[in-house]
């Protein structure tokens, strides 16, 4: 079918234009009718020079000059928006150590033996985090391990002598150092959140420089609270090892119970795989050909990786998997379920069922989710799918033809192992040594959703074939993995058409070594958004076995379409490691000429981390080509 | 009657005449139109002369017809055609060529001419100049091309601006001033601090409290002004501005009453029937104490040059007046306004006077403080006009006044204070 | 020929976000967008100015494009004309920056950029369909319609309210 302009303005997917033009034509609400009905945005937000922080305010400063030059209480512009900016951090660390607690309370309570349904599926994982964290596990059970993994998991929340080990332990001694001498370790998760708080309420912290600072070392403990979630994640479900999977709207099956399983945490979605295993028989006789599971946003990516489970779809075309009509239930536990899907699932007859104390709908039926009765939980919202499932059954779908392969699955374990089939002695030394040849030129992770603002996937995509046919090594993470897999960016088919040729050859060599019977995907999946911690971790051996520091290494990252305040800290963990980090996206700062140029610019001479927030997805793709080349020559590495 | 238009005759073609004449050709447009002009060139915007001597602006970059609001077609200008006399019997302007032009109705809007103050001796000398017409100015700036040093007689706006356009020919200005301070008829020496410094920044010599007696020449023309403390500025041009006067010595008075000016009801007319009189020439008043004045305002020009072509076209319209100071310009960077009343050395009005770095302001009120009579803003003269409306309409303080005071005054504020008074 | 479109306010609606300030500085931007206008060299300037007109109740003040404008007739360059479709325009290769025009006008409405010194007003967006302080207005406290559109539509709007039963 052709796609208007109108629609290829709105999503490069062409699964999600043909579901706008369904939506269009039935007259449901999306969010791009949404973002045209907000339009044009205040462009006081728009450049952070908005402050609600206190009873006095609203504030806004005029970045035309005619206006008010300061707030009420004298904030400038430069401390209006840093102080902003800092919030933003604080808010997207608190949702990742919030999904990491989570974790780490149902890691405890499992050891416990409270929550039956959960067990140790990693005990090499388990003994590692704990001999990193200086945990004894010399003859000591899994279980009195784990729960003192739990138990140091849920101290770092708080402020106390050590600093927070999941910070501390996880980057390399000369990062600790830099971070240590700007003061920028963390000393709490919760505590930093807290103190962001703190010093940005009316009246506290008005020099911006500090303020920054503040969001810094927040920023890095929101690497903390990602590098827990991986960590325990994996202890608890396994670590992701390559697997096959497919991706996009295609794989919802018109007879099946289609249960789309949205948000973030595998503490609800592992039991849900679990328990649908035992529920098929249930669907068939609803007269279903069986219980058809797809994930959507970083659920979607822990599901995929971990049973390769298909994808639907990701972030900004959340609602276009219900205008399918295909979608029995969509499960949801926290962050980035936009609240409208329960105005689309009324629509179409979905049901919402959200699980989660803190995150409720109203419109959605809630099944309250708790690890005790974590299987009892799973089976009543399976039967809820399966009852939606005998309404819908008779009535038309439609479900656009469109399934992308995908292998996933990547994570730093896996990738070691498969370079492990190159040089067993240094599994690193294959990749390092193709860096040093130029094979790979160097390594980009793609982190982040899917923007409104943006054309869907538009920036993920130019700036990955830019990047790939430039022979960098792209990594994904989250909905910008969601984005590149939808487009056959993960597999392996595709290496051919989009790498340069040592790019090609190096996921050649690595595939054939472990007998894939042909090269690695084009993309590497990593995982979902907590997951930036692999990348992390990736590259922090890289640097340690090469006996240098993260900031020389030619690696970047780009979040080309960022939205949740959760991309902001990411971006600044990134910073804070030493990475040259692309937004594709406006932060709200350009009110502030200052903070602008220490996020662009300054903050390098600090931590060798920096932004570089550029709309344009070409020219985005030779800035980080620029940088990488700037690292290889700072390593007497040829262009 | 005949079926043919009426007969429009304006004498003048500056800001009255052709407002006039503009105005006419809308509301009449079967009439004819004839504007008699004593000039060589076609009607131009009189105030930007002093931007040909500066070479900023070409004679036909000030030209009035098909700009701004002179986009009537039809208008007849007769140039170099001054009148002589009015036979209001016959109803007929006769010109000086001897040519009689039969009128329905007659404009007179002949402005006026600068005021050459007695006692100054050699003020016909070449390179004597008191700038008025583009013919002026083109000979001004003919003469500037050999001067490297100039002395300005008079204080005054036109003073300054023609005084910026020679030191924008790299000319050394002396500017001596008889009162105590520049712009003395704008605003108070206390208050015109601002503009002084910026004049003396920008390299102006000011010599104030003195006059000149006496202007020296040789054959070359003008060599230097002697002042009445004796002293000598050497220089190759004087400028005079010292005020203008009106042109009505050729009205005879038996016809058409004078003092100073033309005298005219508020619909413009004068005594004679179907002769209206409007601009520099004519008394107009000043619209809060109805007082008779004279002004060489081009703002009062052009709008009484509209009310009384209204008028002639037989759409009855009062005039309005106008305040005797009514200014908006800046010079060395440094803007001002200055309107109503605002010199108040010895009064009883009520003055609020601010400063701040860069700016100056004065409000006067009433003794009782309910008005606004005048105010001037120095440096920051945002939303000037709001001050003006708040003049002109004598809207009552009650709820407004801090505003004024303050200069926050805005358009809201005065919805409001217009619903209460 | 159709009326010309005119510049409403809404005086209840205005929520004083001054967006519609934000918009017409951008409109008047070389780079026509916030990220770019905001570094802009001359800082591109709104047009229309949010003042409050009661305390509780704030209006955006926009030139009016008076029928018997002062500041075209009192400007004393030629630069202020008005165009066929009635919009008083200010000519800034005329302007000469002797703010006459501010002096005289009674809104308040002309505004100076100093660093040109030029006088800028409202120019009803003449490269767009509707002007983007319209556009902007997220409680559509402005409204771009012709005079006689609008009346109908607020004494439509009267009339639903009296049969609403409240004013009856």
């Amino acid at each position: 079918m052709t796609q208007s302009k109108e629609t290829t303005e709105k999503s490069l997917d062409p699964a999600i234009q043909q579901m706008i033009a369904k939506a269009g034509a039935q007259n449901i609400t999306t969010i791009w009718d949404r973002y045209a009905a907000m339009t044009p945005q205040c462009g006081f937000g728009d450049t952070g020079l908005c402050c609600r922080h206190c009873l006095q305010g609203p504030c806004r400063i005029d970045p035309f000059g005619e206006g008010p030059k300061v707030g009420i209480c004298g904030a400038s512009a430069d401390v209006m928006v840093a102080r902003g900016l800092d919030r933003a951090i604080a808010a997207g660390t608190a949702a990742h150590s919030g999904h990491a607690k989570h974790l780490a309370h149902t890691l405890k309570k499992m050891a416990q033996g409270k929550a039956e349904a959960y067990s140790i599926k990693e005990p090499g994982k388990l003994r590692a985090v704990a001999a990193r964290l200086g945990i004894n596990t010399e003859g000591r059970q899994d279980q009195e391990i784990t729960l003192d993994v739990a138990n140091a998991a849920l101290a770092d929340f708080h402020e106390k002598d050590t600093p927070v080990l999941w910070a501390a332990t996880v980057v390399n001694p000369e990062r600790v150092k830099i971070l240590s001498k700007l003061n920028l370790v963390p000393k709490g998760i919760d505590h930093e959140v807290s103190e962001i708080m703190h010093r940005t309420l009316y009246g506290v912290d008005a020099d911006p420089v500090n303020l920054l600072l503040g969001g810094l070392r927040c920023g890095v403990a929101d690497l903390a609270g990602c590098y827990m979630g991986t960590d325990l994640a994996d202890i608890l479900f396994g670590i992701p090892q390559p697997t096959f999977s497919a991706a996009n709207l295609g794989t919802l099956k018109a007879g099946a119970v289609n249960i789309a399983l949205h948000g973030h945490n595998p503490v609800l979605s592992e039991v849900l795989v679990s328990a649908t295993r035992l529920k098929e028989e249930d669907a068939k006789k609803a007269g279903a050909s069986g219980i058809n599971l797809v994930g959507i946003c970083c659920t979607g990516n822990e599901i995929m990786m971990r049973h390769g489970i298909p994808s639907c779809t990701h972030s900004v075309s959340q609602e276009m998997a219900l205008v399918t009509g295909a979608v029995d239930a969509m499960v949801v536990d926290y962050q980035c379920i936009m609240p409208s899907v329960v105005n689309v699932a009324e629509c179409v007859g979905t049901q919402i069922i959200t699980t989660m104390d803190i995150a409720k709908i109203s419109g959605a039926t809630h099944v309250e989710f708790s690890e005790e009765a974590a299987l009892t939980k799973a089976f009543e919202i399976i039967d809820l799918a399966i009852e939606q499932f005998k309404r819908r059954r008779h009535k038309p779908v439609e479900i656009p033809a469109i399934v992308t392969p995908v292998v996933a699955g990547f994570s730093v374990e896996a990738i070691v192992a498969a370079l492990a089939k190159l040089d067993a002695e240094q599994p690193l030394r294959p990749l390092i040594d193709n860096i040093k040849s130029g094979n790979i030129r160097g390594v980009c992770l793609f982190a982040g959703c899917n923007n409104v603002k943006v054309p869907q996937d538009k920036n993920f995509l130019q700036m990955a074939k830019i990047l790939l046919k430039e022979n960098v090594l792209v990594l994904a993470t989250g909905c910008g993995a969601g984005a590149l897999m939808r487009h056959g960016f993960m597999n392996p088919a595709n290496v051919e058409a989009l790498c340069g040729d040592g790019l090609k050859a190096v996921l050649t060599a690595i595939g054939q070594a472990n007998n894939l019977g042909g090269p690695l995907p084009p993309v590497l999946h990593m995982g979902s958004c907590v997951d930036n911690s692999r990348a992390v971790a990736l590259t922090v051996a890289v640097a340690e076995y090469l006996g240098v520091d993260t900031q020389q290494l030619p690696v970047v990252a780009s979040a080309a379409e960022a939205v949740s305040e959760k991309a902001v800290s990411i971006g600044v963990y990134a910073v804070a490691a030493g990475l040259p980090t692309h937004v594709g996206v406006m932060l709200p700062v350009l009110g502030s000429p200052l903070v602008t140029e220490i996020l662009t610019d300054k903050v390098k001479d600090l931590t060798g981390g920096y932004f570089i927030v550029d709309l344009d997805p070409e020219s985005a793709a030779e800035k980080l080509l620029a940088a990488i080349d700037e690292r290889r020559r700072g390593l007497g590495l040829a262009c | 009657m005949a079926m043919e238009g009426k007969r429009y005759v304006i004498v003048g073609g500056s800001a009255a005449g052709m407002a006039a004449a503009e105005t006419i050709r809308r509301l009449d447009p079967g009439g004819s139109v004839r504007v008699l002009s004593e000039e060589v060139d076609a009607p131009y915007f009189r105030p930007m002369i002093p931007f040909l001597v500066s070479g900023k602006k070409s004679p036909a970059e000030i030209s009035l017809q098909g700009c701004g609001p002179y986009q009537a077609k039809g208008i007849e200008v007769l140039l170099e055609n001054r009148a002589a006399r009015i036979d209001t019997g016959c109803a007929q302007v006769v010109t000086e060529r001897g040519e009689s032009l039969a009128y329905d109705r007659l404009l007179l809007a002949t402005g006026s001419r600068p005021h050459l103050p007695p006692g100054i001796g050699g003020v016909s000398s070449d390179g004597v100049f008191a700038l008025r017409s583009l013919a002026d100015a083109r000979r001004t700036a003919l003469r500037a091309k050999s001067t490297r040093q100039a002395v300005m007689l008079g204080g005054g706006l036109l003073n300054l601006k023609v005084a910026f356009a020679l030191l924008e020919c790299g000319i050394k200005v002396t500017l001596v001033v008889q009162s105590p301070e520049v712009l003395s008829q704008l605003m108070e020496p206390a208050d015109a601090f601002l503009v002084r410094d910026a004049l003396d920044q920008a390299g102006l010599k000011i010599i104030t409290g003195r006059s000149a007696r006496q202007i020296l020449s040789n054959e070359d023309g003008v060599n230097g002004v002697v002042l009445d403390d004796g002293a000598e500025l050497a220089c190759r041009m004087v400028c005079i501005g010292k005020g203008v006067q009106p042109n009505a010595d050729w009205i005879d008075p038996r016809q058409i009453p004078v003092n100073r000016g033309i005298v005219v009801d508020k619909y413009t007319r004068t005594a004679a029937e179907n002769v209206y009189a409007a601009g520099d020439v004519a008394v107009t008043f000043e619209p809060i104490t109805g007082a008779a004045i004279i002004t060489g305002l081009w703002t009062n020009a052009v709008a009484m040059g509209r009310c009384a072509g209204a008028n002639m076209a037989d759409r009855p319209t009062a005039y309005g007046g106008t305040f005797g100071i009514l200014n908006a310009t800046q010079v060395a960077r440094m803007p001002f306004v200055s309107m109503g009343i605002v010199h108040t050395a010895g009064t009883d009005y009520e003055t609020h006077s601010r400063s701040s770095p860069g700016a100056h302001r004065k409000l006067v009120f009433s003794a009782d403080g309910n008005r606004l009579l005048g105010a001037l803003f120095v440096g920051d003269i945002a939303r000037a006009g709001l001050y003006h409306t708040v003049i002109r309409e004598q809207v009552r303080m009650d709820d407004i006044k801090k505003q004024v005071i303050d200069h926050r005054l805005h358009y809201g504020h005065l919805l409001c204070a217009r619903r209460y008074s | 020929m159709t009326e010309a479109k005119e510049i409403f306010v809404r005086l209840d609606r205005c929520m004083a976000c001054h967006s519609c300030e934000m918009a017409c500085a951008v409109a008047h931007s070389a780079g026509q967008s916030l990220y770019t206008a905001i570094s802009e060299k001359p800082t591109p300037k709104p047009r229309l100015y949010v003042e409050w007109v009661a305390p509780d109740r704030a209006v955006p003040i926009v030139c009016r494009h008076c029928e018997d404008a002062p500041c075209m007739h009192a400007c004393i360059a030629g630069a202020i004309s008005r165009s066929p479709a009635g919009v008083v325009e200010t000519d800034a290769d005329k302007c000469i920056g002797c703010w006459t025009c501010v002096m005289v006008c009674p809104y308040g409405v002309i505004g100076r950029h100093l660093e040109e010194h030029k006088a800028y007003r409202c120019d009803r967006c003449p490269d767009r369909e509707t002007p983007a302080c319209v556009n902007a207005c997220p409680t559509r406290a402005l409204i771009y319609q012709s005079a006689t559109g609008y009346s109908r539509s607020q004494r439509q709007t009267a009339s639903r309210a009296m049969l609403a039963g409240n004013g009856g």
